[in-house]
């Protein structure tokens, strides 16, 4: 190979580098990190990244070199030399590539272990998703149940996750770490928030009709504050509106507008109406809306379907939940 | 060779013939009327099956739409319409003791345009039928994939409801695998590799027939998915249970799409061992097959592999709805991550049946277009054997996230990062195969070149993918949207494009407008890299995939990705334009164009219908440009070299 050619090549592999690495560097490809875990992810991936402006960059130049100086004219019906291979280059490009992506396998299986490791004193939270909506509940705080994830900042978080129909997937973009919910295992995933802030959970896997909208709130706070929400939360169970407590934390409203409860989901019907769909159904209002708690698929509202909502409230909610929920709704819309 | 009458049956009647069938009228000769009525009486035996057994049986009610639908609708009505059609024919005159009349050729050839809607057993008429009813299905794929960008340009609804939405993704994909990218492969092959091999057909030309009709039926039962109440399925191409299997009654169009779509790669790909098996010219030895050959002797190892466990999984989900078993449920101790299991141990393995026949093409078009030998052949061939066992050594990388044994991760990582050294091979000796070459950046060079460069980004954005942290913040966001469109359209429906436009004065006879098919490149190119690179940035900081409605942050990078996917679909108009204008009006082509070696550009354009007059003695590679004196094989006239008779 003459070296004028080598000179030039390498000229357009920089220039496609450059380009390449402007691409990487100026676009904010990954959401501002929030779990050291999610530090450890872009770690990874800038390490692949710059392996792969290698790559990229070589193979570019040699196309864009090949179709620049070898192009031929349609009149000339010469052929090429007849090189049939070379062993030398074909070793070398089998264990070149190999060995980069075997050092990207060990560094990912260390930095593995580590996403999967949750120290000595992680806080445990059970998780349970439902089709459309999220549960928390928090073993050390007494069983404390809520609608919204709420974490103390630093401490790694231990989660224990459930899903009660199909499957789900558990992520909040910033903090990196995912995992499906699937029914009949137990499936876990650590997370160790490091800043403050306001985030979203959101469902990544298709679960039906409601997926794009299964999203719950999430809170990071100092250990403070953390333990004042804790508080607070406990003394407004034992006070507040045992009813509007369990709509809030049986996502109900992931699905249904209840003006009371300011929610305004679009799934399923709107139980603002609860007591005209009653009227329509020919049935008492409280009983109505037990049994569409309960046996959701007995009576369907006009423009839904069946098979929507979960059939799983009856077991999932107490005796004494669901007759607070009854009271709450049909209360409420008289 | 014993001599082949060409003639039509009419010519060479020329005394009685004691096995001419007796005319038959209008609704008993195959074809689409007796297909009509077949089809109707079909349904309503396998209806009354049904309805026969639980009226005897007691079962209320009778008329149970969630059985008879997947027993009379999506069974028994489509082996009617096979029957009609006259796919059986010649086995059931065999069977039933009738005479078969072996010497018949009548149904090779095709000498009108109506000949391409009946059954045929020339491989070549196949091949056609092949790629244009998968290009129909691309058509009505890509028009859905308008439809939801539609939808997705803005925040919140617009067009369409949640369960439209979702049954547009999901049928827009099937669509997209099962009944175009790998059967439009298979259509390309099925014109090309018996004539690369010297052959005069197929081994089973018969088979070969029936595997084409059995597609249509996959295609229009995922359509009309739509017209099921509850709508299409809606659960995504990757129709996970449980959700699959308490989803309205669309989603067992997609169960019984699948198996009748998977019947027909799997009958193809028996086909295609067979052929390149035994049915190869003398002298013609593995290691001087072109790699096309190679390619989809691969390609079908896999497919007869892997496809049975798509089967099985799908009947399984629906056996869990209408059979009341647990496969896949959490209920009755059924195992909910078993379906993932085996539906990726077969959709792995897809994704090479979807790309490997695309290494083949690439292999001749950049070879021949850059006037050189393939650079390291051996290398080439045994890089898609090693892809081949790699590939079923990589399914639980879908699974990461899955909730499955802790263990596999790291195994899997491995093995899925290895697979970029094989791949890597036959990049890096495409590339030297272009050094020093002569090259001629023509239309198929140009998708060629286009596809190299497409599918290294994709190659790339899949070792992220490999690496399980990374896979972990990436999984199930638009990242994944954008890889598999790298792979699959920047990879397969690019190798696709050039492979149409390559052998289109094979298959045509005439010559397809070249200005017109770089202007169909530059477009597709630009508007491909303009929709889909966005996608792995928005993907990346957190918007998930198959979602109807996203957070209002991602507006903008939507709705530029929704204005470059219809720039993507008008693209296509250009090339349809091209083909239907150049195949009606084109000027006459040449019988060997792009001066190649391989065997099929040394017959006539088309070739005539039994390939070759004479069998064609293989005397060398494939590839051999450049070489003083070097030849591939010999036709005709010219005497054997000693050397190539033993």
């Amino acid at each position: 190979m003459r070296r004028g050619a080598i000179v030039r090549m390498a000229g357009i592999g920089i220039v496609v580098g450059i380009l390449v690495t402007l691409v990487a560097v100026l676009i904010p490809w990954l959401p501002t990190s929030a779990s050291e875990e999610m530090d450890r992810i872009e770690f990874v991936f800038w390490f692949a990244t710059v392996i792969c402006i290698g790559i990229f960059a070589l193979v570019a130049s040699v196309i864009i070199y090949s179709v620049l100086t070898f192009r031929s004219p349609p009149e000339d019906e010469s052929d090429g030399p007849s090189i049939h291979g070379h062993t030398g280059l074909e070793v070398a490009w089998t264990v070149v590539p190999a060995v980069l992506v075997v050092a990207i396998g060990v560094l990912s299986a260390v930095v593995l272990s580590q996403n999967g490791n949750a120290g000595p004193n992680p806080l445990p939270v059970k998780v349970f998703a439902l089709q459309f909506a999220w549960r928390f509940e928090y073993p050390e705080q007494n069983g404390l149940k809520s609608g919204e994830l709420v974490l103390p900042v630093g401490r790694s978080v231990r989660f224990e996750m459930q899903s009660a129909d199909v499957i789900h997937s558990f992520w909040i973009p910033e903090m990196g770490q995912k995992q499906d919910l699937v029914p009949g295992i137990t499936t876990r995933v650590v997370v160790t928030p490091k800043r403050e802030g306001t985030f979203r959970l959101v469902c990544t896997e298709l679960c039906g009709l409601g997926h794009a909208t299964m999203r719950a709130p999430v809170r990071v706070l100092s250990q403070a504050k953390f333990d004042a929400w804790v508080k607070q939360q406990q003394a407004g169970a034992g006070a507040g509106d045992k009813g509007a407590a369990t709509f809030a934390a049986a996502g109900c409203g992931g699905c249904h507008t209840f003006t009371p409860a300011g929610t305004n989901g679009k799934i399923g019907p709107s139980l603002d109406n609860v007591a005209a769909d009653a009227k329509k159904a020919g049935e008492d209002v409280r009983a109505y809306v037990k049994e569409s708690i309960v046996d959701p698929n007995k009576v369907i509202a006009q423009g839904y379907s069946a098979g929507v909502m979960p059939r799983s409230y009856g077991q999932s909610l107490s005796a004494e939940e669901i007759d607070a929920l009854v009271q709450y709704l049909a209360g409420s819309t008289q | 060779m014993t001599a082949v009458d060409h003639g039509t049956p009419q010519e060479s009647a020329h005394a009685p013939d004691p096995w001419a069938p007796r005319p038959r009228g209008f609704l008993m000769r195959p074809g689409f009327a007796r297909a009509a009525w077949c089809t109707g009486l079909f349904f309503l035996i396998g209806m009354y099956i049904v309805v026969s057994i639980r009226w005897l049986a007691g079962w209320d009610p009778v008329y149970d739409w969630n059985i008879i639908t997947p027993v009379g609708a999506l069974t028994t009505a489509p082996i009617g319409f096979l029957l009609g059609i006259g796919a059986f024919d010649y086995w059931l005159y065999w069977i039933s003791g009738r005479p078969t009349r072996p010497e018949d050729h009548s149904g090779h050839g095709a000498r009108t345009w109506k000949d391409y809607f009946k059954v045929n057993t020339d491989h070549k008429v196949i091949g056609v039928q092949y790629l244009a009813t998968t290009f129909v299905f691309f058509v009505l794929g890509g028009l859905m994939a308008m439809l939801f960008r539609a939808e997705l340009a803005r925040p919140g609804m617009q067009f369409v409801d949640t369960q439209t939405f979702n049954g547009l993704v999901s049928v827009h994909a099937a669509l997209m695998i099962f009944v175009f990218i790998i059967p439009a492969f298979a259509g390309l092959a099925n014109f090309a590799v018996p004539l690369m091999l010297g052959a005069p057909d197929m081994a089973f030309p018969r088979l070969n027939a029936l595997s084409y009709w059995l597609l249509p039926i996959a295609g229009l039962m995922f359509l009309a998915s739509f017209l099921a109440p509850g709508g299409a399925f809606a659960t995504g191409w990757t129709s996970y249970a449980p959700l699959a299997s308490e989803q309205p009654i669309g989603q067992i169009f997609f169960n019984m799409g699948v198996q009748w779509a998977g019947a027909s790669s799997i009958l193809t790909a028996l086909n295609f061992l067979v052929t390149i098996i035994t049915m190869r010219a003398p002298g013609m030895t593995f290691w001087r097959m072109p790699l096309l050959v190679w390619a989809n002797f691969t390609t079908s190892l896999l497919v007869v592999i892997a496809t049975p466990f798509i089967a099985g999984s799908q009947f399984f989900v629906m056996f869990d709805r209408i059979l009341h078993t647990s496969f896949f449920t959490a209920d009755n101790g059924g195992y909910v991550l078993g379906y993932q299991h085996i539906f990726w141990f077969y959709s792995h393995p897809a994704v090479y049946i979807m790309i490997l026949p695309g290494f083949g093409i690439i292999s001749e078009i950049v070879s021949v277009m850059s006037r050189k030998p393939i650079f390291g052949y051996r290398l080439m061939a045994i890089s898609l054997l090693g892809i081949l066992v790699l590939g079923f050594s990589v399914w639980a990388h879908h699974m990461f996230v899955a909730g499955m044994a802790d263990w596999l991760r790291v195994p899997m990582m491995i093995s899925t990062l290895l697979i970029a050294v094989p791949t890597g091979v036959k990049v890096f000796s495409w590339l030297a195969t272009m050094w020093e070459g002569r090259i001629r950046l023509n239309t198929p060079m140009l998708f060629a070149l286009g596809f190299i460069s497409m599918f290294v980004i994709g190659g790339l954005s899949g070792i992220y993918l490999a690496s399980v942290p990374i896979d972990i913040h990436a999984s199930d966001t638009y990242f994944i949207v954008a890889h598999i469109h790298y792979v699959l359209f920047g990879g397969s429906v690019l190798t696709i494009f050039a492979g149409i436009y390559y052998w289109f004065p094979k298959m045509t006879g005439r010559m397809y407008n070249e200005r017109l098919g770089k202007l169909h490149f530059w477009l597709t190119f630009t508007s491909f890299n303009l929709t889909f690179f966005p996608m792995h940035w928005v993907g990346l900081v957190g918007m998930p995939r198959r979602v109807a409605d996203y957070a209002d942050r991602f507006a903008n990078l939507n709705l530029f990705v929704t204005i470059a996917s219809f720039a993507l679909g008008a693209s296509v108009v250009v090339f349809f334009y091209n083909v239907i204008v150049s195949w009606a009006r084109g000027p006459i082509a040449e019988s060997n164009p792009w001066r190649a070696m391989t065997l099929e550009w040394q017959v006539s354009s088309p070739p005539p219908v039994f390939n070759f007059d004479e069998i064609p003695q293989v005397v060398g590679g494939p590839y051999e440009y450049g070489v003083p004196g070097a030849r591939h094989a010999i036709l005709s006239g010219g005497a054997v070299p000693q050397e190539a008779r033993t």
